[in-house]
């Protein structure tokens, strides 16, 4: 079976490139076949990744407090740019402060992402979600 | 048989030009010329003249072999004209241009996406030589392919397709366009941000050889002396990545070849340096990279030049009276004449200043960008496009800069004024200027991937080191024959 492509990377002006790579290993290992933008990466560059590569899931990651500004109106671009069925993750410290995460999650929901994961999510757990979403969104196609 | 000589032998728009080399001591040097006007409706006539110059004494239209062996290029009738189709435009759109580019091509249409009915029709229009078809990366995206594919299919455009997109869509490609003369070659971009890009040159280079020679009286010249003609651009090309990789202090540099109709440049240095600190976005540009601009000109071009640098030619201006608008005169009388030359110093100071904004503005676009972001960390740069500041030598070749007076005037003129937004043009930062005085470089350039060490040697030696201010020769092609 041919892997399924994601695309990955920090969003925004955001230069935190550890947990870039630890998501890329964990996922290549995963059996996906991962397209890594690294870091400071605009929705556009995200888009026009998913699109080149017919990728499933964009993984957004943002760890330095602005996700919030920096992850509204991707929904909306992919929807524009004919990407109206794709995947999106978002996660890490999402906003700044003490929120609780309910609301954050809240709140990137609403911005239209499929699942959002705080700092300290299993990875495993992220991996068997995605496998889950990737065949329900599948067979709603089919 | 080399050691008797070599001819090499450029078939240009407007003149056949031909030197014979000898080689020796690692070095070829130019033992007589040729010019004549080129014979359009047939090329190979304007050949043999110019071979008759060479070497009245030898019979050149008998079918004995030739005396010494011969090179050539051509970019006769506007070279090889290229559609490209390509699916994201900062990615394999662009990665496309700069592939075509580099086989020497000339670009008449991009496409990004879905080739719409209207795409169609003006594909057909401009029916060019070939189509160059790609997007997605290997087991990417195929809707894209696959539907240009479809639509081309039940298009009128009967030119050769290249394909080189994603390859798990080769078979419904060839399914779709089998009918056609089709060839498959690598993705250019088999995975995100990797560039690929040979495969698609020598499958261009090898579609102008058998669909270019045909026709215009150049496969009489391919039987004849049994050697295949490169298209000028890739001879130059070829030249100016023999100079990077063999001459000690030109391992970063650029060349701009300036005629009526475009403005080329070729740079050969490292695109980006990952050890900068500098964030890059997008593509990491090739080492050698040829950028053509079709709205930059001395000539046929000179009024869609004069549009493009309004800003750049009323700065330049505005000490004199009148002067812009006498300009837009003298380029009126330019297109209405492409081959007037100028008859008086003021003439003569408007083609420096088109001159200098051809190259200003080429060299813009052929360069990439960098701004600084801040970020928590503090401030970052972030690069788009190819780093030209290492660059510290470039070349100025073709009629107008090789033989433009005063070569200073543009060194002066080309410092551009900071760009409206925050983003910095990657520009040469403090160069010599050298010039094609002798104009050997095509020539030398049908021998670079022969003898890339020697040609490569050579070229450098044949280029005159030009200061601010200094005059140079007048040239002519009278000159060029006696030189």
């Amino acid at each position: 079976m041919t892997p399924v492509n994601i695309v990955l990377g920090v969003i925004g002006f955001d230069c935190h490139s550890v947990g870039n790579k630890i998501l890329e290993a964990f996922f290549s290992e995963a059996g996906f076949k991962v397209t890594n933008l690294g870091v400071m990466v605009s929705q556009e560059e995200f888009i026009n990744a998913a699109i080149e590569t017919d990728a499933r899931a964009i993984m957004v990651s943002s760890l330095y407090g602005h996700g919030e500004i920096d992850c509204a109106g991707l929904r909306e671009k992919c929807i524009e740019k004919g990407l109206e069925d794709i995947i999106l993750y978002v996660g890490g410290n999402l906003v700044v402060g003490k929120t609780p995460f309910a609301e954050v999650e809240a709140k990137f929901l609403k911005m239209g992402y499929d699942r959002v994961f705080g700092p300290d999510c299993d990875l495993a757990k992220v991996v068997e979600l995605l496998k889950n979403d990737l065949d329900t969104r599948q067979k709603g196609n089919d | 048989m080399i050691e008797d000589g070599i001819i090499c032998i450029d078939i240009g728009s407007t003149w056949t030009k031909a030197a014979m080399f000898n080689l020796s001591h690692d070095r070829f040097s130019v033992k007589s010329r040729a010019v004549v006007a080129t014979t359009t409706s047939h090329l190979p006539d304007g050949v043999y003249a110019a071979l008759h110059q060479l070497q009245p004494e030898y019979d050149w239209h008998s079918i004995g072999p030739a005396p010494v062996p011969l090179r050539f290029s051509s970019s006769a009738k506007g070279g090889l004209n290229v559609a490209v189709v390509g699916l994201v435009p900062e990615m394999t759109l662009h990665i496309a241009r700069l592939a075509a580019f580099s086989a020497g091509a000339r670009i008449c249409a991009a496409y990004p996406y879905r080739l719409t009915r209207s795409c169609i029709a003006a594909i057909e229009q401009a029916h060019p030589d070939i189509l160059l078809l790609c997007g997605g990366t290997d087991g990417g995206n195929e809707r894209y392919v696959t539907e240009n594919a479809r639509a081309i299919a039940s298009s009128a455009f009967n030119g050769t397709i290249v394909y080189a997109g994603n390859n798990q869509a080769v078979d419904q490609v060839r399914d779709l366009l089998g009918e056609r003369d089709l060839r498959i070659t690598e993705n250019l971009m088999p995975d995100f941000g990797r560039l690929n890009i040979e495969p698609v040159r020598e499958t261009i280079r090898q579609v102008f050889l058998e669909r270019i020679v045909a026709g215009k009286g150049l496969d009489e010249l391919v039987r004849r002396f049994d050697t295949q003609p490169l298209p000028t651009p890739l001879a130059v090309l070829n030249l100016v990545e023999a100079i990077g990789n063999n001459v000690p202090g030109w391992e970063r540099f650029a060349l701009i070849d300036m005629g009526g109709a475009t403005t080329d440049f070729y740079s050969f240095c490292e695109a980006y340096n990952p050890d900068s600190g500098t964030v890059l976005k997008g593509i990491v540009e090739p080492r050698i990279k040829r950028t053509v601009e079709g709205d930059l000109g001395m000539r046929v071009s000179a009024a869609a030049a004069f549009d493009t640098a309004k800003d750049f030619l009323l700065q330049s201006l505005e000490d004199s009276q009148n002067g812009y608008a006498d300009m837009q005169s003298y380029v009126d009388r330019l297109s209405a004449n492409t081959s007037y030359l100028p008859v008086d110093l003021a003439e003569q100071q408007y083609d420096r200043l088109l001159a200098a904004a051809c190259l200003q503005h080429a060299l813009v676009r052929h360069a990439g960008t960098i701004e600084e972001v801040m970020t928590t960390k503090g401030p970052v740069m972030a690069q788009t496009g190819k780093d030209l500041r290492h660059v510290n030598r470039m070349i100025g070749s073709g009629g107008f800069l090789a033989a433009m007076g005063r070569a200073g005037d543009i060194l002066e003129l080309q410092s551009p004024k900071p760009a409206e937004s925050e983003k910095l043009h990657l520009l040469p930062e403090n160069f010599e200027y050298y010039a094609d005085t002798e104009y050997v470089l095509p020539l030398l350039g049908c021998l670079a991937s022969e003898f890339p060490r020697q040609s490569a040697a050579s070229a450098v030696q044949y280029l005159t080191r030009m200061h601010h201010n200094e005059q140079v020769k007048e040239f002519s092609h009278r000159e060029f024959t006696h030189a």
